[in-house]
């Protein structure tokens, strides 16, 4: 697997563990903000990644 | 030390050795202690926690917590989603041989996001925030080939779309995984001109929220 594909595959999965699966009590991300800053980096990073493999593949 | 919580599985050894499990009903909850001072954040952490869920989901599906959520013992558990645990068993049960995949694409022309300020009450701004978003959609050719060719391998699936992407959820059978990445693969080799990410296996996580119907 190239280095690309597996740094996506990385973010991909942090993206899952971050923003995906059931929110208990109502605390989970919200509570802790430097979770929340952090996943908006991620997402920026994670598009950046993907137009990095994509045009890389041109 | 604080305990992480993961996921909710059905059964102990779906969790152990891997990690610890923490009992919830007659559930078991998948945990990662924490110190006290470190932070949910920490970069090192969320790479291995994310790690452990991956090891976890190969043992056996399980209902995903979101990232965030962590407690001192079984009692705060308890109460924190203690009055949840009898859906989530029957989540389990009848999604025990299934997995989640998901397919990722940019629309093929993207809304552009209503200004608040344009709007003079909330639920117009409202309104015309929920039809922007619903306008969005991939290209019709490579969603009618998704349809066609990975929709009816999945036991269900969801379209769910914002501003910036379109993605497909969909609950597959863990025997159907191959089948699904190659008909992926095709895809790509089909419509070279669409950028997609297809990615899996997931735990319950789409399937699981309160937001969904079945």
């Amino acid at each position: 697997m190239a280095d690309q594909e597996i740094e996506l595959t990385v973010l991909e999965a942090l993206d899952h563990l971050l923003d995906r699966g059931v929110v208990i009590a109502g605390e989970a991300v919200i509570s802790i903000g430097d979770v929340d800053l952090l996943y908006l980096g991620l997402n920026v990073v994670l598009a950046n990644v993907d137009a990095l493999k994509r045009t890389s593949r041109k | 030390m604080k305990s992480v919580i993961l996921g909710i599985h059905l059964r102990e050894e779906d969790v152990e050795p891997v990690t610890k499990a923490m009992r919830v009903a007659d559930l078991f909850a998948s945990t990662v202690g924490v110190d006290d001072d470190r932070p949910l954040a920490d970069r090192d952490l969320l790479l291995e926690i994310a790690g452990v869920r991956a090891k976890l989901l190969d043992r056996a599906t399980f209902v995903a917590v979101r990232y965030g959520l962590s407690v001192r013992d079984e009692s705060e558990l308890a109460t924190k989603c203690g009055d949840r645990t009898a859906k989530w068993r029957e989540l389990l049960i009848a999604h025990r041989e299934e997995v989640e995949m998901t397919l990722k694409a940019p629309p093929a022309a993207p809304t552009a996001r209503p200004d608040r300020r344009d709007f003079e009450s909330g639920s117009a701004y409202l309104r015309a925030l929920y039809a922007a978003t619903y306008a969005v959609d991939v290209d019709a050719k490579f969603r009618a080939r998704i349809e066609e060719t990975l929709v009816p391998r999945a036991t269900q699936h969801r379209w769910m779309r914002d501003n910036t992407s379109v993605e497909l959820a969909m609950l597959v059978r863990r025997s159907d995984l191959d089948a699904i990445r190659d008909a992926g693969e095709e895809l790509r080799r089909d419509f070279t001109s669409v950028p997609f990410l297809l990615s899996g296996p997931w735990p319950l996580e789409v399937f699981a929220s309160d937001d969904h119907q079945q």
